[in-house]
């Protein structure tokens, strides 16, 4: 049936040279589990721009709106979870992605001439994806969005001369809201992605005018080409299968809930950038006074052109490895600053007590079994309990709390709080909650 | 073309098995794939047809008010959730009082097209404005295209407050079809 249809539309349309153009673009020392990493990148890119558009289905871009349509989209849609799950991992993945293939390009030595073209429009492309990361945080408009974006934007402005000009066009005004948000919107859906896949074509042809770069060994390269289709494009479909699977099962598993809604007088909020951008925000830290704008934009614009320029300024014609000692040890060094930092600022991170979710659970269950009618917590509650503002003090063991909740009296005899039918899951959740409960400091 | 080696133009390509093998997983991830998206987001777009808007008992006033056999319009503002948005809107019910003391209400819209209609006290009749259908106190239909009678509404009686649940019906054919 398809192929009948096939050969019809062949007869008008002359698709057997394009198929063969497309299918047996020859492939230098044979397909290679290696080469997987662009077309994973297209493909995550693909997935993000389905599911962002699907999610622009229900969302709202302004202030008053923006963090009630996502809410909606997590509770009440049909796999609204699911989609926005999705995108958010995408997000990481596409920057993993891209990342991996970089390296790939990088450790081949396949920027080298003739394809200089085709790494500065990769440079532009990775820069794209930053521009996408970003404008993409703060469109759920709450605390985490709001506050990361209000750091993010005022690094512009410490650019000297134009920079407060910078930050207000950046905020669409003086200061971050609603023309904000539609700006951001409007750059995230409709801008970045119309260059980003006119640079991705470019991209794709330049490949295709050049040729891929193959093995880095004359060696390898002389066992010859092997066909794209069907060896390289079944290595590709696979890592896609997985990439998929890895992203749905993110989605399902690893639920992202919101923070609270964007409020700008609550200064006490800090905010902690997506993991891709941590290492910066690392770096800023150790930068203060009349330094900072060397961490704030000059190391970064440095970083970015000499990325951009490098094919013209890593000359060595050799492709192996082994022969480019310099490239490769300033390649290595500055992927062991960025990951040194980023392992620093992920510690920190865990060092500083966060919310831990059971908590919630925990505090959530309190109110929805009735504690508070006879237990007073803060000076809200009834008095005929004990007072358990400060439980975790008096009792810090774990053990206690969970053996008193499965039976008050075997631990705290004559006791009338009665039996609560509560799952091994409740009892952790409201155990963590008591232990929560402790004076600070 | 492909010779025996499977030498293509110079380039080597699998055959046979081989070929067919990558052929058909190539094919299966891309069914998985596809699949896989194309439920949760179908799903997802269609989701709002799905759900249905719960309907809450709305309380429209107090039946004192009410004169047996005297049709009475009476406003209530409701909470309308519309997906991530609230809004409050003005509905308006009619209310008829039976000598018995029991309340009917009726949709405040006209069967036919969908216009609101009027109590004529003179005629003792609902007209509609826009294409003369006219309704008795039964909301029967007297005269005009409305094809159905005035569609009622379920109503009950609590502490002499009158509670209505708020719908709306299809218009322009035969049997109340709920929106």
């Amino acid at each position: 049936m398809f192929s009948k249809f096939y050969a019809w539309l062949d007869s008008r349309l002359r698709l057997k040279p394009v198929e063969k153009t497309l299918l047996d673009e020859p492939i230098p020392g044979g397909a290679s589990w290696i080469y997987v990493f662009g077309s994973a990148t297209l493909f995550v890119f693909l997935l993000q721009a389905i599911t962002g558009m699907f999610l622009a289905v229900y969302y709202a871009p302004t202030p008053d709106h923006a963090y009630d349509s996502i809410q909606f989209i997590e509770r009440d849609v049909l796999f609204g979870a699911f989609v926005r799950g999705l995108h958010h991992w995408g997000a990481s993945a596409m920057v993993v992605a891209i990342g991996l293939h970089m390296l790939q390009t990088f450790l081949y030595g396949a920027y080298k001439p003739p394809r200089e073209v085709m790494w500065m429009i990769g440079v532009m492309l990775f820069l794209l994806v930053m521009a996408f990361a970003f404008t993409g945080y703060l469109l759920p408009w709450d605390q985490t969005a709001y506050w990361a974006t209000q750091v993010g934007v005022n690094m512009a402005g410490t650019i000297p001369f134009v920079g407060d000009f910078l930050v207000k066009v950046l905020r669409g005004g003086e200061s971050l809201g609603a023309l904000t948000l539609s700006r951001f919107f409007a750059v995230h859906v409709l801008f970045l992605p119309s260059l980003l896949i006119g640079l991705i074509a470019l991209h794709l042809f330049v490949l295709r005018r050049v040729g891929p770069a193959g093995p880095w060994t004359d060696r390898r390269a002389s066992l010859g080409s092997e066909t794209f289709y069907p060896r390289q494009v079944y290595m590709d479909a696979v890592v896609m299968l997985g990439v998929f699977l890895v992203l749905s099962a993110l989605a399902i598993a690893v639920p992202f809930p919101l923070t609270d809604k964007a409020n700008p007088a609550d200064t006490s909020f800090v905010p902690v950038p997506e993991w891709y951008f941590l290492f910066y925000y690392e770096l800023l830290k150790y930068v203060h006074g009349p330094l900072e704008p060397l961490a704030t934009w000059v190391l970064p614009l440095l970083v970015i052109l000499i990325m951009l320029f490098w094919p013209f300024i890593d000359r060595n014609p050799a492709r192996n490895p082994i022969r480019r000692p310099v490239a490769l040890a300033s390649g290595f060094v500055f992927l062991s600053v960025v990951f040194a930092l980023l392992g620093i600022s992920i510690s920190h991170l865990y060092a500083v007590p966060r919310a831990d979710p059971s908590i919630a659970r925990g505090k959530a269950l309190y109110a929805e079994f009735g504690c508070a009618g006879c237990h007073r917590v803060h000076g809200e509650g009834g008095a005929v309990g004990p007072d358990l503002s400060y439980i975790a003090d008096a009792r810090p063991e774990r053990e206690w709390h969970v053996k008193h909740f499965r039976d008050p009296q075997s631990v705290s005899p004559g006791s009338f709080m009665p039996k609560f039918p509560l799952t091994e899951q409740q009892l952790n959740d409201l155990t963590s909650y008591m232990l929560s409960l402790k004076r600070p400091g | 073309m492909v010779d025996e080696s499977g030498v293509q133009g110079g380039f080597s390509t699998p055959v046979g098995t081989r070929r067919s093998f990558f052929a058909w997983v190539t094919r299966m991830a891309a069914a998985v794939i596809g699949v896989g998206l194309a439920v949760p987001l179908g799903g997802y777009l269609i989701s709002p047809a799905l759900t249905r808007r719960e309907r809450p008992w709305i309380d429209v006033g107090g039946v004192d008010g009410l004169i047996a056999g005297q049709p009475k319009q009476l406003d209530h503002v409701m909470a309308v959730r519309d997906g991530w948005a609230e809004s409050k809107s003005h509905k308006a019910v009619w209310a008829v009082k039976q000598p018995g003391g029991e309340v009917t209400v009726y949709s405040p819209i006209c069967t036919h097209l969908g216009c609101g209609y009027r109590w004529d006290e003179e005629k003792r009749t609902f007209q509609c404005p826009c294409h003369g259908s006219v309704y008795d106190l039964e909301g029967k239909v007297l005269e005009g295209p409305a094809p159905r009678p005035l569609d009622k509404l379920p109503s009950k009686i609590e502490n002499g407050r009158l509670l209505v649940i708020y719908k709306e019906f299809k218009s322009g054919v035969k049997s109340p079809v709920e929106l």
